[in-house]
């Protein structure tokens, strides 16, 4: 059972975080909201998203799984307007989700759960270098390197005190670095991955709503980009395999 | 089972050379595997993903596949192409470019068969504005998850040409091994289903499963096939023959159950929505539940039109009512596979012959049937008179054997025409032609320039090849992927059997059924044929192409 009300804003921020990677996933709900973890079909990142009860105007949930289909949530979504409160409801034992708002009275057959991908673990890695910066900073140059390459990476130099991202295409190259105006360093240590701009970029457009991104990086080691949505109330975290260039 | 598995089989069976080896090899894995393995497995083992009478297509060209492996393995689609070139085996270059993959992953799954073909189903079901951009995606989950050897016959599959030696014929007797049933009800059984994925499940439960296959309606089936031959030939081997005009039309398939119907292509793919005329001719000319086996002419004016036209209307899928005024598509029917509920393929040509001619009124082809060759004679110069491509020979008491080129069904038509012509440009080669040129691009003349004017792929013996290739080798100016360009100078005298318009060439003209005769190291590149004579050629065969 789930009956809840939440602003539209915050119920497109969230979706649109789970739809960079994935067209399907699971939802948990309990009593204290909604969490769900997704990998993409290639096993090349991750979303985890968590919504706490306090994100919505109302909420009330059993233990439940619900089978979420993002693609036809989406195009729910062309219908709602700026400041619409959002109603959602799903009765006892129901397949069907029902979403109301201004006159618009939706029902969605939600997937299977079991016919799903089943949620990932997430890989037990320590990624030793932290950074802070505005997403829309990191959005930018993710945007600026897709010109030149399909791959970027990510670093920290400690020595120079800068955190940058580079990308190198066939005849031209572009590097973005952040000094300590810029960015916040929490922990600077040496680190340097390669990624593939094909996921970054889908990822770099939710990011770029958010004031603050924690960039966590290792050395050949997978990227997590995590922040806030819905004012604090919500938490997206990715993760993003390397690539690995062949010596 | 697990795709890795497979592809060890795969290798197995590319290395073993005999044939009986082969089918034991093969059959010792059928028995153990379940029921829902069983078909995917045995379509996969000759390289085939769909049933044949499926009209699901993978839609994956090579270029998909270049793009998709370049991603995973973290190098340029040029660079996929190079390796593809020097190991002269898409296989190969994929199993080599696997073993340093760029782009990692949180875990890899174990692929079994089965999701093999859950995602090449889904890719073949993608359609509409976004679907090369998800067909991507799914070849590059699917090669990120693959082992190198997954790889290589995956790619192989994906190309449906697997490279192991396993055809029909070794798959059809493993079945009959497998499950002890007997050979010639397993390829019965094949002819009327067209899946061997469906026979392997029919002969697990044993012979009379197999013996009670029914042709169905909207299930394709594949089309029998004719030989070359003579009149004289024929009729001494056969006696009496049932001669029916050769149409140069196209050939089709159609089923009608109560008020629906249905056409195929000679491909086995659906044409109904392009063929209204014929749709409605037929429907209007049986009240019978049948499939029929026929050709389609267009007629425009009276006279029948090349057989361009007609495939130009089997590709067509909008504005049919516009050009239906123009030309009009008129069905020749000269066979029926299934009446009302029954199979008829067992029955001799002379017995279908006679139902057919009870349930339907009017587009019956015209048959005599004679043993005296001056009579069959004359009706074939009759046929190229009337601008047909010639004569059908058909022993009047054999069966219909869906997709088989046998000895009951023989084509007489004149010899086609030779053009000589300069070869400007080439394809490497693949397979046991990796390391020569495979298919050369031809061109014609035209007031001291080379024209393109068409490829040709057939018609060469490997030693041929060797020799045009180092003819060649020296002279190419230019390479872009597979594609080369030469210096030209050699001259190549080739066979064709009409001149086609075409928009692939700049000459505007393309051959059809381009074969190569031989070399004209005689001739010079300013004797090669005009674009002036092939137009005169393209004008001539228009009415009666037979002169």
């Amino acid at each position: 059972m789930l009956k809840a009300t939440i602003d539209a804003d915050i119920l497109k921020e969230s979706i649109d975080a789970l739809s960079a990677l994935v067209t399907e996933c699971r939802l948990h709900t309990d009593e204290n909201g909604v969490i769900t973890r997704a990998v993409d079909t290639a096993n090349v990142a991750m979303v985890s998203l968590t919504l706490k009860k306090e994100a919505f105007e109302s909420y009330s949930s059993s233990k439940s799984e619900l089978g979420l289909d993002i693609a036809k949530m989406k195009n729910v979504f062309t219908m709602m307007g700026k400041n619409d409160i959002i109603t959602l409801e799903l009765p006892e034992n129901s397949h069907k989700l029902k979403i109301s708002f201004e006159g618009y009275r939706y029902s969605l057959t939600l997937l299977d759960p079991s016919t799903i991908r089943k949620d990932p673990n997430p890989p037990n890695i320590d990624l030793p270098g932290k950074v802070v910066l505005p997403g829309a900073e990191l959005n930018n140059a993710i945007k600026a390197a897709t010109v030149v390459s399909d791959k970027i990476a990510l670093g920290i130099d400690p020595q120079a005190q800068i955190f940058y991202m580079t990308a190198e295409g066939d005849t031209d190259h572009i590097r973005r670095e952040f000094g300590k105006d810029e960015v916040n360093f929490l922990n600077g240590v040496e680190a340097r991955s390669l990624f593939s701009l094909d996921y970054l970029k889908d990822m770099g457009r939710v990011m770029s709503r958010a004031a603050e991104v924690e960039v966590s990086l290792g050395t050949d080691h997978p990227a997590k980009f995590s922040f806030y949505i819905a004012s604090g109330n919500g938490r997206v975290e990715y993760l993003l395999a390397p690539r690995i260039e062949a010596d | 089972m697990d795709f890795t598995e497979f592809a060890q089989i795969c290798e197995q069976l590319e290395g073993t050379s005999g044939r009986l080896e082969t089918i034991d090899i093969i059959s010792r894995i059928l028995t153990g595997l379940p029921d829902d393995e069983l078909p995917i497995f045995i379509r996969f083992v000759m390289g085939r993903i769909f049933p044949d009478w499926s009209p699901k297509k993978l839609g994956i060209g090579p270029n998909l596949l270049y793009e998709g492996i370049a991603y995973v393995a973290g190098i340029r689609r040029d660079d996929v192409v190079q390796v593809i070139n020097r190991t002269g085996d898409v296989g190969r270059a994929v199993e080599e470019l696997l073993a340093q993959k760029e782009q990692t992953s949180f875990f890899s799954e174990n692929l079994t068969i089965t999701d093999v073909y859950r995602d090449l189903t889904s890719i073949a079901a993608s359609e509409g504005k976004k679907s090369q951009r998800e067909k991507l995606l799914l070849v590059r989950r699917l090669f990120t998850n693959a082992r190198p050897l997954e790889g290589k016959y995956l790619s192989r599959i994906m190309l449906e040409d697997l490279r192991i030696g396993v055809g029909e014929g070794n798959a059809r007797e493993a079945i009959a091994k497998a499950f002890a049933v007997d050979p010639v009800l397993v390829e019965y059984a094949f002819q009327a289903e067209n899946d061997l994925g469906k026979v392997a499940l029919l002969a697990r439960k044993g012979n009379n499963s197999l013996r009670d296959v029914r042709i169905e309606p909207f299930r394709p089936v594949r089309m029998m096939l004719a030989q070359q031959g003579t009149i004289n030939g024929a009729v001494a081997d056969n006696g009496a023959m049932a001669a029916e005009y050769k149409y140069d039309g196209s050939r089709f398939q159609f089923h009608k159950a109560g008020n629906r119907c249905k056409i195929y292509s000679r491909k086995l793919e659906e044409v109904t929505a392009a063929l209204p005329d014929i749709s409605e001719s037929l429907m209007a000319a049986t009240t019978h539940d049948v499939i029929l086996d026929g050709e389609v002419i267009a007629i425009s004016g009276g006279k029948p039109m090349p057989f361009q036209t007609v495939l130009r209307r089997f590709r067509r899928k909008h504005g049919i009512d516009l050009i239906r005024e123009e030309i009009r598509m008129v069905p020749n029917v000269f066979d029926i596979l299934y009446l009302d509920g029954k199979t008829l393929i067992d029955q001799p040509l002379s017995e279908r012959r006679k139902k057919l001619e009870g349930v339907l009124t009017g587009y019956l082809a015209p048959q005599i049937v004679s043993d005296d060759t001056d009579e069959i004679d004359r009706m074939y110069r009759d046929a190229l008179a009337a601008g047909h491509e010639g004569l059908m020979l058909k022993v009047p008491g054999s069966p219909y054997t869906p997709g088989v080129r046998g000895k009951n069904w023989i084509k007489i038509k004149p010899d086609v025409d030779t053009l000589d012509l300069a070869v400007i440009g080439a394809d490497w080669g693949e397979g046991k032609r990796a390391h020569v040129f495979g298919s050369f691009l031809l061109a014609c003349q035209d007031q001291d320039e080379l024209i393109p004017l068409s490829k040709v792929a057939t018609g060469f013996s490997d030693e041929q090849l060797q020799e045009i290739y180092s003819l060649l080798k020296d002279r190419v100016i230019s390479q872009q992927g597979k594609e080369v360009r030469f210096e030209p100078g050699l001259v190549v005298e080739v066979g064709y059997s009409e001149i086609q318009t075409s928009p692939n060439y700049e000459s505007g003209f393309a051959l059809r059924f381009p074969r190569f005769i031989g070399l004209r190291d005689d001739k010079s590149i300013d004797e090669i044929e005009t674009l002036d004579g092939i137009r005169e050629r393209y004008a001539r065969q228009g009415g009666n192409r037979s002169q």
